[in-house]
């Protein structure tokens, strides 16, 4: 190691590179937007904590901050997004809109429930919404200052399974994870069990990226389908999927892309197929208000088809042929009445069978 | 298994590699010249926005490619000033850097496009058909699949090894990364030559970044580089500060990650988060195993005043 020539001038970089981190890291900050001040002194104050995926994904998270905004609209509040680029800002980015008074905190995504019990559990009189998962306790039991949103992503997954079940051309089917986990695991059991349902013979593929963000290694998988002959690819990696639908636009018609979470039409108009929906919007905003107007009940919650919380994409249901459209009406009556069950992990998955309809 | 073996999963490793050989290039220059550059990771998140920015604005990815490979150089100047100029400790600049170009180009995305996290969809660098080779039975599809830049990054990896090792220049600059002293005394620059060196780094990196957003996916997303600029880096290491097993070990690594991509879709055999390690794995048991001590350049983070 070399001596300083002297210390103010071993001062000054130190500095310089302090600054520069400081600026970085406000970079990462914070976010907000003020909609229709009124002329009340408490607005409402709706936040939103994101994971690394962050805003921007067509997905889950930006579909949550509509759900903001259009509360915060509607309500005369301010909508706020503090954007996580990593684990270990979870647990302060929380803290830090708790402390600044919102009126609710809403984490987006399974990989903050830890984080997100610790902040509700320390700060039991904050509202919380947390999607994806449910909030415990120490004594396991959900915290009742959390709403934990959970949706039954197995049921959207199975009535896009059956439409992908009916439109293979090719018998082969892939499906892109981000990570293999909760949301994750039922897309992908539902899904298996849809095809199963419709096209026994057909073999599903999976393949895990280990993050939901990138989509230059989700094109490659997407491409290794495409060489595997299979022509329909399901994708429930976050932003990561970007790269699904850029491969299917080069590979041209006939190759297929199901996405997740909301319409994702204009991505690849030539290929998309149908998506498995999550109305995280109107979940979010409705537990928004809730909060707002003191109404807010928290605990966990587990919406399916029956609560109109999932489904497939509206916009491309009415081009599908009708044969398809018939056996997803079907499927989708006997899951709200009860009479199917979909399985919702990897194992009952494997093990379902073809039920009547 | 046999889907494995196709020219498909060549073609899918370079796809894989091209992205690490470019930062592995620049991390050589820079730690050739005597500084440690673990900042490529946010340089070449600089180099993605600004390519897609600048594609976006003129419709051209061509001058989107040339603007990443300026806002480099520019990202390199920063880490330079702070490093050379400024005698900064290597790694707490550099770690700015990395926060910086992180945090600015995920700002940035919403004032530029009015949207958060992901860019709009711009036009993409495409591949070029060689005439001739292109037709050739198998390793044909090679020659129809690769782009620009592809072929860049190896002419890259010939240009930084001839200048490097067969040029005065190039004797100068390692001789500044061994024995700043040694190197002073002998009348070489090398402050000068150290700035140059880390500036050029940027540039080195802002091509693998701009990869990523110009030829893989035509759209720039946050942290889209996902710690390549990291693997990059071990790449370098992995390679002992040398060229051209530098870019052996990146092709290795994109030829490991293509065939667990593709082992993930063949087989139901291995968990896929075994799969998913295998690169790193691979990383680290080369750093463990691969690399003696005394391989490093000797002055290497070690900031150089004269007495």
């Amino acid at each position: 190691m070399s001596i300083p020539a002297s210390p103010s001038r071993r001062a000054l970089p130190a500095m310089a590179a302090t600054l520069a981190l400081g600026l970085g890291l406000a970079a990462c900050g914070s976010s907000g937007s003020t909609t229709a001040p009124s002329g009340q002194a408490a607005k409402p104050v709706f936040t939103m904590v994101t994971d690394q995926t962050g805003l921007g994904d067509h997905g889950f998270n930006d579909l949550a901050k509509l759900g903001i905004d259009e509360t915060a609209k509607a309500l005369g509040g301010l909508a706020k997004v503090i954007q996580s680029s990593e684990q270990a800002q979870y647990v302060p980015n929380l803290q830090q809109s708790v402390s600044s008074g919102s009126t609710v905190t809403i984490g987006v995504g399974f990989l903050l429930t830890d984080s997100m019990s610790q902040v509700a559990q320390s700060n039991p009189n904050a509202k919380f919404v947390l999607i994806d998962a449910t909030a415990v306790g120490t004594d396991k039991k959900p915290l009742t200052n959390v709403a934990s949103i959970n949706f039954k992503e197995q049921e959207a997954a199975f009535l896009t399974g059956i439409i992908a079940g009916l439109t293979t051309k090719t018998h082969r089917i892939g499906f892109v994870g981000g990570i293999k986990s909760g949301p994750v695991v039922r897309f992908l059991a539902g899904f298996e069990a849809g095809i199963k349902q419709v096209d026994p013979k057909t073999r599903l593929s999976t393949a895990f990226l280990g993050n939901f963000t990138d989509s230059a290694k989700a094109k490659e998988l997407a491409k290794g389908y495409s060489d595997a002959g299979a022509d329909i690819v399901m994708e429930v990696a976050g932003s990561g999927g970007l790269g699904v639908y850029d491969a299917a636009k080069e590979e041209g018609a006939g190759h297929w892309v199901i996405g997740t979470d909301t319409c994702k039409d204009q991505l690849a108009p030539q290929n998309f197929l149908t998506s498995a929906t999550k109305d995280v919007a109107g979940m979010v905003a409705k537990e928004s208000k809730a909060a707002a107007d003191g109404t807010f009940k928290g605990g966990e919650l587990r919406l399916g088809l029956a609560d109109n919380a999932v489904g497939v994409c509206d916009k491309t249901f009415g081009t599908l042929p009708k044969n398809i459209q018939d056996t997803v009406t079907k499927a989708t009556t006997a899951i709200k009445a009860g009479t199917l069950t979909v399985p919702d992990t990897e194992a009952a998955a494997a093990a379902f069978t073809a039920a009547t309809l | 298994m046999n889907d494995l073996l196709t020219m498909a999963v060549v073609v899918s490793a370079l796809h894989l590699a091209v992205p690490l050989i470019y930062p592995a290039l620049g991390g050589l220059i820079s730690e050739r010249s005597g500084v440690m550059n673990i900042g490529l990771e946010g340089m070449m998140l600089v180099g993605a926005f600004t390519g897609t920015a600048f594609a976006y604005a003129t419709g051209s990815p061509w001058l989107g490619l040339l603007a990443a490979l300026a806002g480099g150089l520019l990202a390199g100047a920063l880490l330079a000033v702070l490093c050379v100029t400024l005698r900064a400790d290597q790694v707490v600049a550099a770690t700015a850097i990395n926060l910086l170009g992180a945090g600015l180009t995920a700002a940035f995305v919403p004032i530029v496009w009015n949207v958060d996290g992901t860019s709009p969809p711009v036009h993409k660098l495409t591949a070029w058909t060689v005439p001739l080779l292109a037709d050739l039975p198998g390793i044909g599809v090679i020659f129809s699949s690769l782009t620009a830049l592809d072929y860049g990054a190896f002419l890259a990896a010939l240009a930084v090894w001839w200048v490097l090792f067969r040029t005065d220049a190039g004797l100068r600059l390692r001789a500044c990364g061994e024995s700043p002293e040694a190197a002073d005394s002998a009348g070489v620059p090398v402050l000068r030559t150290r700035f140059l060196a880390v500036t050029m780094s940027g540039a080195f990196a802002a091509a693998g970044g701009v990869y990523l957003s110009l030829v893989s996916i035509g759209l720039f997303q946050a942290s889209m580089t996902q710690g390549r600029g990291y693997l990059a880096l071990a790449a370098m290491i992995f390679g002992k500060w040398r060229v051209w097993p530098a870019l052996l070990a990146c092709l290795l690594f994109g030829l490991a990650d293509a065939v667990q991509l593709r082992l993930q879709i063949a087989s139901t055999l291995f968990p896929s988060e075994l799969l998913l390690a295998l690169p790193y794995l691979l990383a680290l048991l080369a750093l463990a195993t691969f690399v003696g001590r005394a391989s490093a350049p000797a002055a290497v983070g070690r900031p150089f005043a004269r007495t």
